[in-house]
């Protein structure tokens, strides 16, 4: 069985970061791992600009792996399957297979995962063309799928609102429609709302979906039928911590990043990513 | 034109297990369905439950042969090798009324020869049941109902008929069926098929496809319900539960998944105009009833929900130019028989799943009897599940990797859908958001390789 002091799980924003920092602390002994062939998570496919100083996801990638440490160990390609109270982890990977690793701290950096549709009571049937909305970012930025039009979007949080000025840019209809009764995202996303005029219909929210075998339109709470090709689900995240479910609070167990709360803003991970590789690393030498 | 003993006209669960059965004898058989792939319709979307058979009237076909595929359920699932549980159930009271209900069906499961079936204390069903809530009065406990994948036990009959030699022919509709001196021609979507029997399973649509040929005699109407599936973080309780309510009514019945999720609904309730789109009203009913029979249930932990359709067949009779319904539902499996070779499974709805290789095993036989066929001594009832795994997680909320997703494809999967029923790949808490891309990926890869 191979041994690590730190077992970081997830080379997202927190990840590299905690990596980063345990390893600069001079901890000789760290592990990142990923489910994905390269670092950066969910920046991958964040091709707006808004990261740090004007950045887009990859680049901000870039700029979280400078001065990457040479001692920190980085596996790619690794899903950790289970994670033991014995400080143990089951990682497996197209690579090399099955491998148990134990270790001494482990620093949880999985990010977080959208609510699906199938979460929300939307009436009618089960047509192609429902997706959530990061999971159509991923497949339009980094695979070149475009989305049939018109589409419609549910909630005007960040996610939404960034995926309704891309598809505006490529010229398909968006509509998006939120619940609350105001846009819920940051200032600077809600620029698009205005710049490409796209319909927010507020105080209301999809009740039906009707097609198929492919979507035709949905009907909001209102009673308002909307054309809609497309349905993008943007309405929340959920921290992706069911990995570490069944372990309690042990000390060795620091969570950063999304799955240990939703941040709004890539620093606000980065800076949790920090304090937990600082305080792994901390534990380690015993001077916490 | 291509020529066959038997053609089976449907690949649900009920035609898949007759293709499966006719295939004991020495008779030539091609399954037609019309989807893209076996098990799209109510094989999808059911309870999952293999029933003890304290719900049908004493005597009747349904009885008899629930009781009996019950017992036989663990050696079937043995053979096809599909993952069943025998979980027992509880048919839950909280009151007097419901209470009589409970020991109706008690006697009448008692007669039916239902094993082990008793009446237990509401503090009984809740040392068995920690889920139960504190008003629970009485239960029905029947250890010998069960849980299966229903769509997993349809495909793997399906499978089992094909290697055993039964032809199969996807995306066909049957737009019409002559009736020639020694057969039938069925006319499809694609290439014509001759054969001297018909089996029709065509579920929803049996009554059509007869009709393509008879006069109607039964006919379906539908109905509809919803269901909620939940996270498993919602613990899912340890038996099948139906709640007998005080009102009259149907109750709510929360099923634990052979997959360990909380499964609730039916709610009954008409179509409402669109067949298989779930309704507010209906899944409103499944929330706000599932506190009356389950403590500590999270509404909000729901992942996925969806419709199912119920044929109910009624005989029917022809007045002021329409078919109109005669009298009640028919409560028993029709099994329709209109000239020689020619058999038709109508309205088999509730247990219909439990006794879908039995109703199978009927109409081969039948078709076997009228073309004189003797026993097909190679038939081989096993079939091997999906056991290839590897290293490549490409579902990380149920963990199926790389290799059991290419051997879906290779069995058969055509779409991400057809993937997910054959390994359970994007039935997590995400739903398939993160893995849909590689999924369909992997499909192109072998659509191209095919090409």
């Amino acid at each position: 069985m191979v041994h690590f002091d730190i077992l970081i799980i997830g080379a997202g924003a927190a990840g590299i970061s905690a990596a980063k920092a345990a390893g600069n602390a001079g901890c000789k002994s760290v592990l990142l791992v990923d489910r994905k062939p390269t670092m950066g998570g969910v920046l991958h496919q964040c091709t707006h600009r808004g990261f740090g100083q004007r950045l887009n996801g990859p680049e901000y990638i870039q700029l979280l792996r400078k001065d990457f440490p040479n001692g920190v160990s980085y596996w790619p390609n690794t899903t950790v399957r289970t994670v033991s109270n014995r400080k143990t982890a089951m990682l497996s990977s197209p690579d090399y297979g099955e491998r148990i690793v134990a270790f001494e701290q482990l620093i949880l950096a999985t990010g977080c995962r959208e609510i699906p549709a199938g979460a929300l009571p939307i009436a009618g049937t089960r047509p192609k063309g429902i997706y959530t909305a990061g999971q159509m970012q991923e497949m339009m930025n980094l695979h070149g799928f475009v989305p049939e039009g018109p589409v419609v979007i549910l909630g005007s949080g960040d996610i939404g609102l960034i995926m309704a000025k891309q598809l505006s840019e490529r010229n398909i209809s968006v509509t998006l429609v939120e619940k609350g009764n105001s846009c819920g995202g940051m200032a600077r996303n809600q620029h698009c709302l205005t710049e490409f005029m796209i319909p927010l219909l507020c105080h209301t929210s999809i009740s039906e979906v009707v097609g198929e075998r492919y979507l035709q339109e949905v009907i909001t709470t209102d009673g308002e039928r909307l054309p809609c090709k497309t349905l993008l689900i943007a309405v929340g995240l959920r921290p992706e911590r069911e990995l570490i479910d069944s372990l309690g609070n042990p000390p060795w167990l620091h969570l950063s990043g999304n799955c240990n709360r939703i941040h709004p803003m890539v620093e606000g991970v980065v800076n949790e990513g920090i304090q937990a590789g600082h305080i792994a690393c901390q534990m380690i030498r015993g001077d916490l | 034109m291509k020529h066959y003993d038997v053609a089976i006209i449907g690949g649900g669960v009920l035609g898949c297990f007759a293709a499966r059965n006719v295939r004991r004898w020495k008779l030539s058989a091609v399954l037609v369905e019309g989807a893209e792939d076996v098990c799209t319709g109510i094989s999808k979307a059911n309870t999952a439950i293999i029933y003890a058979g304290y719900d049908n009237q004493v005597g009747s076909l349904k009885a008899k042969m629930t009781v009996t595929e019950n017992a036989s359920f663990d050696r079937l699932c043995g053979e096809l090798e599909v993952p069943f549980s025998r979980c027992g159930s509880l048919m839950v009271s909280f009151g007097p009324r419901a209470e009589t209900v409970l020991k109706k069906k008690l006697a009448q499961g008692q007669q039916n020869g239902v094993p082990e079936l008793r009446l237990i204390s509401g503090e009984q069903a809740r040392e068995l049941e920690p889920m139960l809530t504190e008003g629970a009065t009485a239960a029905l406990y029947a250890p010998s109902t069960g849980i299966v994948n229903p769509w997993k036990l349809g495909i793997a009959a399906y499978e089992n008929a094909v290697e055993n030699g039964c032809e199969a022919m996807l995306n066909t509709q049957v737009l019409g069926i002559r009736c020639l001196a020694d057969g039938y021609v069925l006319e499809t979507s694609e290439e014509a098929v001759s054969c001297k029997a018909v089996l029709n399973c065509a579920g929803l649509y049996a009554d059509k496809v007869q009709e393509m040929l008879f006069a109607p005699s039964v006919r379906l109407f539908w109905d509809g319900a919803d269901f909620l599936v939940f996270d498993r973080q919602t613990p899912a309780p340890k038996h099948v539960l139906f709640h007998e309510p005080e009102e009259k009514g149907k109750g709510l019945t929360a099923v634990p998944t052979v997959e360990g999720n909380l499964m609730l609904g039916p709610s009954r309730r008409p179509l409402e105009g669109k067949p298989w789109a779930t309704t507010h009203a209906g899944m409103a009913f499944l929330r706000d009833n599932a506190p009356l029979l389950l403590r500590n249930v999270n509404t909000g932990q729901v992942i996925r929900s969806f419709a199912s359709v119920r044929p109910n067949p009624h005989r029917v009779v022809y007045q002021n130019g329409e078919w109109i319904p005669d009298g009640k539902s028919i409560g028993s499996f029709v099994i329709d028989n209109p000239a020689p070779g020619f058999y038709s499974l109508l309205g088999i709805k509730t247990p219909g799943l439990t006794c879908a290789d039995a109703l199978g095993r009927y109409l081969a036989q039948e078709a076997a009897i009228f073309l004189d066929a003797p026993r097909n001594p190679a038939f081989d009832p096993g079939r091997k599940a999906i056991h290839k795994t590897d290293s490549h997680v490409v579902c990380q909320c149920e963990q199926i990797t790389k290799a059991e997703v290419l051997e879906a494809i290779a069995r058969g999967a055509t779409t991400v859908d057809g993937v997910k029923r054959r390994v359970g790949s994007g039935m997590g808490r995400c739903q398939g958001a993160r893995c849909f891309w590689e999924i369909e990926k992997l499909l192109e890869d072998r659509n191209r390789g095919a090409l």
